[in-house]
């Protein structure tokens, strides 16, 4: 089994983002929050050059794993556009894009968009998405279902897994900036980097941030084989990429020191703009009560079984 | 000394008699009423809550009694207590003023710079911190601001960071080098500005939960007169050690008692309690909570018998800071869509306002001000624990 992406969807992440940068790069967010309107115009151009709705995330590996790329990517610059939940459309609705959604006030981060979305439950209820109500922060709006079938179990999984690897480019960059300012920072006539106080905490966020892409492989792997239990492994990839973002962006918070809470620094924004993603469908006890419900019984199958 | 131990007579009496207070006085309303309001009107509030509690004797317990305070520190304790207890407004605005302005003045300052300020503070006049810099935050003694003796003024040029509040400040405490060539500690002086003198500009910075309370401040040729300089020049690191020791004992005190009970309650209420994933947290939170309060109270009554240790306000810095952080973050957790949707706070709340998005971010800051975690921690380390000093820079 090989736990990697292969080389045409590394290249291809790659060059998502230099796409993205050259598309705007950080200015993106900045201009979609000031304008949530714009999301659209914002990011669709560069997407198409990409071929982002050319990928077939369902039915082909290669699709898939270019999918994920490019959502790590869209990650890394805080792409104000919901790449993952669109990328994760199922393929026998009439729609743009897929959210998974909790059963109380189901939302998700469509506002201000055109396009049309399924919904569905962690329990394979699919809906289409009849209304949106405000535009809330981070791009949020809470969404009227229209009931279809029960027969979403197959789509929870990619639903569930590619956001995560969104989060992953958020966390890849936020320790990549945070590296960045100590090395740079200077306090008590050394760099900042010098410590080994403050090491250990970049080191502690690294060992989360390797944990939870190592776990985004696996479960996406475990999409591309059919594998039974791949909702399972999507919300243990799900409880784990909370906790690893909980951690980094503590650490590069805290490592930032106050100048991480200002717009002017990209962390501000990138972790701003994390949350619905770390809250959304469910936030990090639900998850686990969710997965415990599961396979609490069993545990996880793994793979060496 | 403990929550359960009987309290004297005059303690309990003084409970009463706040308590009597707090029921007639503290707007039932207020974190309804001041829920997103605009500057001017968070202004206002704050001066006229100040104002009802100076009325009562209540707003600076901790001054001595020749200046308008005067309570004991048992009273104090009691105050804090019952003024967390009925969820009264906090005094943000006025923190600097009545906390590191005045004992400032009352360690290091000059009759005549205590008759000027004390009284105004009490009428209202808002001070605010500068002393961080882009190039001097946790090595606050690298500051760089200048300060250049002409006359009987000395001409400052800077920048000043973080200076929370700095907006609606009407005066400064503010370091300044004035020896470049002494030890970075040997060569830095303490004075008052006034923040109206010509060439100070205030800058509001946005920040990550989108409001904009601490500033930069720049400085520009401004005059400083003499009389303005507290302590004597180039003693201003030690001037500044009675500023910054005055974050601790009774302000952790009192943002302990908030938590305790404003904060743990919105939590309770948010939470779904018969879920016994979220009880057992609750039961965690709780525990540490009360293990706070009491490290809290000890600090303060030890500072008072002269008894506390090198490595104790740290220990409850750090204490308080991470659970902070931790606690606001489970808030945002079991709040639902509601915690993520609703940004807007009561303003006049503190950490522990029910808005727990805007609490949680809020939250972070904590561990950063102040003495950051990694400071608090090389204190606990070195002074606490008796272990060497980290090697020197190379």
């Amino acid at each position: 089994m090989i736990l990697d992406l292969g080389d045409d969807a590394k290249e291809y992440g790659r060059q998502a983002l230099r796409a993205f940068e050259a598309a705007g790069g950080d200015q993106l967010v900045q201009q979609a929050e000031a304008k949530p309107d714009l999301r659209e115009s914002l990011a669709g151009p560069v997407l198409s050059e990409l071929g982002a709705w050319d990928l077939d995330a369902r039915t082909d590996v290669d699709g898939l794993e270019a999918a994920a790329a490019l959502c790590r990517s869209a990650g890394y610059w805080a792409l104000p556009y919901p790449v993952a939940e669109r990328l994760a459309k199922p393929t026998d609705l009439d729609v743009d894009g897929l959210i998974v959604v909790a059963d109380i006030r189901p939302s998700g981060v469509v506002a201000g968009l055109e396009s049309t979305w399924a919904a569905v439950s962690l329990a394979g209820v699919r809906s289409r998405v009849a209304g949106y109500g405000a535009a809330g922060p981070g791009f949020v709006a809470e969404v009227e279902l229209s009931a279809v079938d029960d027969n979403g179990a197959g789509d929870v999984a990619l639903g569930l897994v590619l956001p995560c690897w969104t989060l992953l480019g958020m966390l890849d960059r936020a320790l990549e900036l945070t590296i960045a300012h100590v090395s740079l920072r200077k306090q008590f006539g050394q760099t900042l980097s010098a410590f080994q106080g403050v090491q250990f905490q970049l080191t502690d966020a690294e060992v989360e941030r390797s944990g939870l892409e190592i776990l985004a492989k696996y479960a996406l792997w475990s999409i591309a084989t059919d594998r039974p239990e791949a909702t399972d492994d999507a919300l243990a990839l799900r409880m784990s990429a909370i906790e690893a973002a909980e951690v980094v962006f503590r650490v590069c918070h805290q490592l930032h020191g106050a100048v991480g809470f200002c717009d002017e620094t990209t962390l501000s924004w990138l972790s701003r703009y994390s949350q619905p993603l770390r809250r959304l469908p469910l936030g990090l006890s639900a998850t686990r009560d969710e997965l415990t419900r599961r396979v609490g019984g069993t545990g996880l199958t793994g793979l060496f079984s | 000394m403990y929550e359960n131990s009987p309290e004297s007579r005059t303690q309990a009496q003084f409970r009463q008699q706040v308590r009597a207070w707090c029921e007639q006085h503290i707007p039932p309303d207020w974190r309804q009423s001041q829920t997103g309001v605009d500057d001017d009107e968070f202004v206002r509030f704050q001066k006229s809550w100040f104002a009802e509690l100076h009325s009562a004797g209540y707003a600076v317990p901790h001054w001595p009694r020749e200046w308008g305070g005067g309570l004991s520190v048992p009273e104090q304790i009691v105050l804090y207590q019952e003024l967390a207890a009925h969820d009264a407004p906090r005094l943000v605005l006025a923190f600097v003023g009545i906390h590191h302005a005045a004992a400032t003045l009352l360690a290091a300052g000059t009759d005549e710079q205590r008759r000027r300020h004390l009284p105004a503070i009490l009428d209202g006049e808002i001070w605010v911190q500068g002393f961080s810099e882009p190039e001097a935050g946790s090595d606050l003694a690298s500051l760089r601001t200048s300060a250049r003796r002409a006359g009987d003024s000395y001409v400052v040029n800077g920048q000043k960071l973080w200076a929370s509040g700095g907006k609606h400040a009407d005066w400064c405490l503010l370091l300044a080098r004035t020896d470049p060539d002494a030890p970075k500690r040997k060569g830095i002086s303490y004075f008052l500005l006034d923040m109206t003198t010509p060439g100070v500009e205030v800058r509001p910075i946005r920040n990550a939960i989108g409001d904009s309370h601490f500033c930069e401040v720049f400085l520009n040729d401004v005059e400083i007169p003499a009389a303005n300089l507290v302590g004597a020049e180039n003693a201003g690191w030690q001037v500044a050690q009675a500023t910054l020791g005055a974050e601790r004992g009774l302000t952790m005190l009192e943002l302990a008692e908030r938590l305790g009970n404003a904060g743990f309650r919105w939590l309770v209420q948010a939470a779904p309690v018969d879920d016994p994933v979220v009880a057992d947290r609750l039961a965690q939170f709780e525990t540490e909570i009360t293990g706070l309060r009491g490290l809290c109270r000890k600090v303060v009554e030890d500072s008072e018998n002269r008894t506390v240790g090198p490595a104790d306000a740290s220990i409850v810095k750090l204490f308080y800071s991470e659970l902070l952080q931790r606690l606001t973050d489970f808030g945002a957790e079991i709040g639902g869509m509601a915690a993520h949707t609703r940004l807007a706070k009561p303003m006049s709340s503190g950490w522990e306002s029910g808005s727990w998005l805007l609490d949680f971010i809020g939250s972070w800051e904590w561990t950063i001000p102040g003495g950051s975690s990694e400071i608090q921690r090389t204190i606990i380390g070195e002074r606490g624990l008796g272990l060497p000093r980290e090697p020197s820079a190379v």
